[in-house]
Order: C-alpha cells, then structure tokens, then sequence
C-alpha cells in the first residue's frame, strides 16, 4: 500500500494562443511561483521536481533545461529534477510521476510542472503526423483531429449521435471557461453559431476541436505529514493509474467505444473504492480535446451505458448545475497547452476538492477525478482526488 | 518503505553502429525479451514498463508510443522519462518503492536519427545562447576547457582514459567498439572541439538495454541472484553556464553525497568495489572521480595513471568500456546501472571484477553541461 499523498498548492498561467509577453521561463515562474505561493512553501522546501512537456511542439528542444532555474531546481538548491514526455497524457503523467516521488518515500514535498508553447509551432498536427508509422500510417494523415472524426464517425453510425449533440458539448464548455480566468477561450456561443462554423474534418467543425495555447501550470504534492501542516483542506490522491493501448490506429477496429480507457477505468476504481462513479464522483475534469471523446468518455467512465453519452449532454446532467458537472473549467476545449492540459485537469479537480475554485467552484465536492488521454488516442491517465485522506 | 528494490534481470542487444534495417522498437523488443529471459519471467509478469529518451533525438514524435507495446507493455501502465535512462531507473525505483507496483521494466535505447549537435543547439533559447552556435560537443568541451586549464589536466592524461576504457570494451561481448587504442593513436585523432579529439569523444551507437526490477521480498522468491539498490539520488545544475563553476560537476558531487548516506558509505573508494561512469568525454570521467570524492579536485588525472581504475585496480572504472565503447544517447545511464548490476550478480561476461558493492552513474546531458542531471545509484549483490 503506497504511502499516503495530497496536493497541497496550485498554480496555473494566463493562457493565449502566443504568450509573447513572456519569454519561455517567465512564463513557467507564472506557474511555478503561484503554485508555491498557493501551497505556502518555499523553493528550499521542495524535495524534487518533475517537469512535463511534448518537445516537439515547442519551438524550443527540450525547455526543461532553459526552464530548470524557473522551476527552482538548479543552481545552489541542486535538485532532483526529472522529465516526463508521453503526448497528450504528458501532464497526466507528470502528476502520476509527482505521486510516485512522494509515495515511494524518497521524497516528502514534490512540485509538478508542465508547459508548452504550441504559438511557437506551425501548425500542431502536422507534428503529431511525425509520431505515426512513416512507412504505413503518415501518409494517411494520422493525427489527433483526423482520429477524432473516426470517432465522431462511428460513434454516430452505432448509436444515433447526431452533429447538434456534439455541439452541445462545445457551447456548454465555452459558458464554463467564462469563469475561468485562466482559461484560452472565453467566447458565448449558441449551438446555431457553433454549427455554422467551418467543417475541420468531418463531421468535426472548428467549435468542436480545441484551441492552440501558450501556457504552463504547477502542483505542489506532498506527503501526509506535510500535507496536514501545509493544507487546510489537501486534495488526497485516492486512486491512479495509466493504460497504453498499441500502436497502429488501424489495429483498434472499435472506434465508437474507447475500450482502454474503460479498462483503465475499472483498475482504478478497484484502487479507490467506488462503485457508482456517477454517485461517488462531485466533478470531473475530463480531456475533452475533441467535443465527441466527451462522450466516450461519460461512457468509457461508466457515467452512463454505452451509447447514452449524448443523452447526458442532452438532459444536462453534466452542466455546472447538473449532477455530476464535467470540466468546470471549460476544459481542453477552451485551453490546450498541450504537454500541460492533463496537469490542468489535475490542478483544476484539485482546486474543486480544496474548494478554490472561485467563478467555476462547484457546491459541495468532495471528490473529483481527473483524466487526460494522449498519443493517438492510445494513451490514458486517471487520477481521483479526495476530501478524506484514503 | 516496507521492501527494498532489486534488479533480478538484465537485457541487452549486441550494440552497433548506426545504419541496419532495425526499427528502434525492434531493438527495445530485442532488449526486453532478453531481460525477461534473464529473470526467468514472461511479460504477464510485469506491471509498468518506463522508457527513456528526447522524442527530438529520436526523430519520432511520442517515441513510446512504439517502445513500448514493443518492450511488452500493452495494456500496462507506462510512462516515457525524457532524460537519461539513470533517472527512468530512478523512476523505475520509486514506482516498486511506493508498493503500487511489483514488477517494473525499465529500458533505455540508443538510436540518434536526427544530428545530436543540431538539436542540441535548437534546446539552447533563441536569444542569447543558440546564436552562439553551441551544442553537445562543443559545451563539454568548454567544460573540459576550464577543467585543463584550472588543474593543468593534459591531453596525455584524458587519453589514458580512453586507452583504458577502450581495452576494457575488449572483454564485453555487447559494446560498439572492440578494438583497443594506444596513446599515440588519441592523441593523434582529429580535432573535434579543442581539446576534445575524435577518440576523446564517445561515438553513436545503436541498441537498448533494459532492466527488471522487483522488491525484496518478490526477488527472494523469483530469484537465487539479484542485486540490491541501496542508495539512489540524482540532481539538477543551471541552465546559465556563464554562471557555473564548469571545472567541477556540482550535480554529481550533491547525488553523491546523498547516495552515499543512504547507502551508508562514508570511504567510497574503500567500499565501492567497481564503477560504471558516464565517460561522455574521457575527460569527464576524471572530473567524475573528484565529483565522487575519490580524489581531490584535479587530481582525477593520478588516479587513473596510478591503475586505480583499471580492471586490475582497486576500485575498477568501466569494466564495460563505458560510453567511449558504447553510446546509446539517453540509455547510456542505464546501460550503466545494467553493467553495474551485472558486475554485483558475477554475471559480467568477459568483463567480470571481484564485486559485492558498484556505483552507476548517469547524466542527462542533452546539451553538455547546460542545465545537466547526474544521477548515481549503488547497488549490492546478495551473495
């Protein structure tokens, strides 16, 4: 049984799509000093330090080493500092590393920081083509929005999901991200707007796929002794996990369900005990890059049977006053840096568990979950945050 | 902590050259077959599979994506450290440490498909350093600049380093490089970035070595060999070199210290029995010695040239032939830790010391000195 770890402080960045007000360590400062500030430490305080990033969508090759100053691990303090890349689960596993270091016992206080420039990339899927099979699948055009309109596809072929539903998902994110100050897109729009927008790759349109963004974020972990002295209310770490499916987009024929993430599911609500998510879960923050893995996602989740996604859009019950309120924050949707979106899922179910949420706070959350997926879709991280220590 | 983590196998590909029809997940396969052979185990045996290295070196974005379904992780929980694989093995290490996992496999790949020097310089930022027109290279050799200069160091010195890890590559069935070199032959290589010459500078190399770690308590029933981690500990260094003191490895000496207290070794050169070091230069591996506390600052050069650190010395460096035999980028670290357990367990093929305690190091050094991590583990045989 791993020792017990919560989160103790959080900071997130002012997010764009070109931070070019800061250069690339001020902007991880941004992140890395409120994050201390939150948790009330200093940088001789923290045992280590794990960094996030995707490298290849910067414009600079691994920035864990211009950043490691930023991140106070350098120079006289001569830290533990490790760095964590796996695509879009890059900040899912960024926290999952930051546990790890505190659970095992070597490490007491943790800082977890993830960032990315995509303003600084050309153009982000023509960088993810370069992850996929020179020889069978690039040509193709393999990359995150072409197998998300897979997704779309088959999903609407085998249970009815329909273009409207999608965009419901869409409007309902951007009236989230209005209270989220941190948040990319801070746009109002109706589903007839979110319809007229342009078809991306169908029957995928602009409204429902996620921004490029400038931005970073940091969580500060800690072990339970510290974390009762430094939090009034610890975000506990009550279950996590990760799942990597294969390899080859076409050797997963099932594209209107996403299997590994119901597997990854049902491990770690072994891990943590719950039976009912639906019941048990206050607010989940998912990684919604695309408006339709929403939905697989209630579903992989067990929010709901297979298929009956979209009847939770429809109905509502995933809205701010909904039963189970997902992405308060407006999610990946309104925001995505990409090596740092699956650490903001963390940071922003932390604040709901802490009850610093402020605009996007939900009444009452006792416990929240956290997810991010990432490669082709083979790559999923959960992490489930509690009030009560486990 | 209730178990200690141990090593209770080994993989490695023969290492080459670059070229060949091998993908690099068809050496990451290669590597993990072979370990789970070595633990007498099959890949339902392993919970967590970590993988090592910069995706821009690999010339392949997410590059687990394929190493790992390939090293047996599907439908596993896995992760990809993007530094040097001595701290994936540190990863490896907290993840069986913390009880949530019994079995993990760690691996580290060698396979540069992109100009080492050319992305080094693109991970300098765009305004005051990359203008320079700095990489790998020519970093570490300002480094080993100041390191001469401030000690006298002399080239006959760091190419008694090479002459030495180069015969002992003789002996490894699976190093790159097998031929011994002689002084004359250093010291007469070209130029690379003064004063590193060609043979002072380590060559790129293809391959993967990958390791499988367990608790104690899971060893003793899997196991009659193994080799027990007693102290791990790794440590960052300043982007701003201008600001650094570049004749010493501040990292390494900090990561020392700590592995050492936890390991409870107070006379490394005593207790220590054999060493793997990350020879990144030759120069670097003398600079190794002071940063360790073998030798006092600049005087690495006399310890080498008294034999200390030969096979036939009191405390043997590189039984292997280090990374100036074999350089697989961000799995040399490991490769280190891998030679090192090896050498603990009396399973060191051709190349095998007296040994009961050896000490790995790693560095994460993408761009030479600029923001480098070293890493140290120790570890102990249990017979």
């Amino acid at each position: 049984m791993p020792r017990r770890v919560a989160i103790v402080g959080v900071g997130l960045t002012r997010c764009s799509s070109w931070r070019r007000d800061v250069l690339y360590p001020e902007l991880v400062y941004e992140a890395t000093s409120a994050a201390l500030q939150d948790a009330g430490v200093t940088p001789n305080d923290v045992d280590a330090v794990v960094y996030g990033s995707m490298d290849p969508f910067d414009g600079v090759n691994a920035p864990e080493k211009w950043n490691v100053d930023a991140c106070a691990a350098a120079g006289m303090l001569s830290k533990p500092y490790l760095k964590i890349s796996t695509g879009g689960t890059t900040g899912g596993s960024t926290a999952l590393a930051a546990y790890y270091h505190v659970a095992s016992g070597l490490h007491d206080v943790v800082l977890a920081v993830a960032s990315q420039r995509v303003g600084e990339n050309l153009e982000a899927q023509l960088v993810l083509n370069t992850a996929v099979d020179p020889v069978y699948e690039r040509g193709f055009g393999v990359g995150a929005i072409t197998v998300a309109a897979i997704q779309a596809c088959s999903h609407m072929h085998a249970y009815g999901t329909t273009e409207e539903d999608i965009a419901l998902v869409s409007v309902r994110n951007h009236a989230n991200a209005l209270n989220n100050p941190y948040a990319h897109l801070r746009v109002k729009f109706s589903v007839q707007d979110a319809l007229a927008s342009a078809m991306l790759s169908w029957p995928l349109r602009l409204s429902d796929c996620c921004p490029s963004s400038d931005g970073a974020c940091a969580i500060v972990f800690a072990s339970e002794e510290r974390a009762r002295k430094l939090a009034q209310q610890p975000a506990w770490i009550r279950g996590a996990g990760q799942i990597t499916d294969n390899y080859f987009t076409g050797d997963r024929p099932w594209y209107e369900d996403w299997d590994s993430l119901a597997m990854l599911a049902r491990r770690v609500y072994r891990l943590a005990k719950i039976d009912d998510p639906m019941r048990e879960f206050d607010v989940a923050e998912l990684y919604n890059a695309f408006t339709i893995q929403e939905i697989l996602e209630y579903e992989a989740l067990g929010f709901c049977e297979k298929g009956k996604g979209a009847e939770l859009v429809r109905q509502g019950v995933t809205a701010m006053d909904g039963r189970l309120p997902v992405c308060p924050s407006g999610g990946v949707l309104s925001n995505n840096p990409i090596g740092a979106s699956g650490l903001i899922r963390v940071a922003e179910a932390a604040l709901q568990v802490m009850g610093k949420a402020d605009q996007r706070q939900v009444p009452d959350v006792k416990t929240a979950l956290a997810h991010s997926w990432g490669a082709t879709i083979g790559f999923h991280t959960l992490m489930i945050l509690d009030q009560k220590a486990p | 902590m209730s178990s200690k983590v141990c090593i209770v196998g080994v993989g490695q590909t023969h290492h080459r050259g670059p070229g060949g029809d091998l993908a690099y997940y068809e050496f990451a396969f290669e590597a993990a077959r072979a370990a789970l052979e070595d633990a007498g185990l099959t890949k339902g045996d392993i919970d967590t599979v970590l993988a090592s290295g910069w995706d821009v070196l690999d010339g392949r974005t997410i590059s687990d994506m394929h190493l790992v379904p390939a090293a047996g992780g599907y439908l596993k929980d896995s992760a990809k450290v993007a530094d040097d694989g001595i701290l994936t093995f540190a990863y490896g290490y907290m993840r069986i440490a913390s009880g949530a996992f019994d079995t993990a496999l760690v691996m580290g790949h060698g396979h540069a498909e992109a100009p080492t020097e050319l992305v080094s310089n693109v991970a300098l930022d765009p305004f005051f350093y990359r203008p320079l027109g700095v990489g790998v290279t020519s970093s570490l050799a300002l480094q080993v600049c100041a390191y001469a200069a401030r000690h006298g160091v002399s080239e006959e010195q760091a190419a008694g380093v090479v002459v030495k890890n180069r015969r002992h590559g003789v002996g490894n069935p699976y190093a790159h490089l097998r031929s011994p070199v002689t002084r004359d032959e250093v010291l007469a290589s070209g130029p690379i970035a003064w004063p590193l010459r060609e043979l002072d500078c380590r060559p790129q190399s293809v391959g993967a070595v990958a390791l499988i770690l367990t608790s104690e308590d899971r060893a003793k029933r899997i196991s009659s060999r193994w080799a027990t981690v007693e102290g791990i500990a790794w440590a960052a260094e300043s982007y701003y070199i201008g600001a650094s003191e570049l004749w010493r490895l501040g990292g390494l000496s900090v990561a020392a210290q700590q592995a050492y207290r936890m390991a409870g070794i107070s006379d490394p050169l005593a207790q220590l029995d054999v060493a793997e070091l990350h020879d990144i230069t030759s120069y670097h591996e003398l600079m190794a010695y002071e940063a360790l506390g073998w030798a006092q600052e600049g005087a690495g050069g006399r310890l080498l040239e008294e034999g200390a650190t030969s096979m036939e010395g009191r405390l043997p460096v590189n039984p292997s032939g280090g990374a100036l035999s074999t350089n697989l980028d961000a799995g040399t670290g490991l490769a280190r830790v891998a030679e090192a357990a090896l050498q603990v367990m009396g399973r060191a093929e051709g190349h095998q010391v007296e040994a009961r305690t050896a000490l790995a190091h790693g560095v994460s050094a993408l761009i030479g000195p600029i923001a480098e991590t070293h890493g140290v583990a120790i570890l102990r045989g249990n017979e």
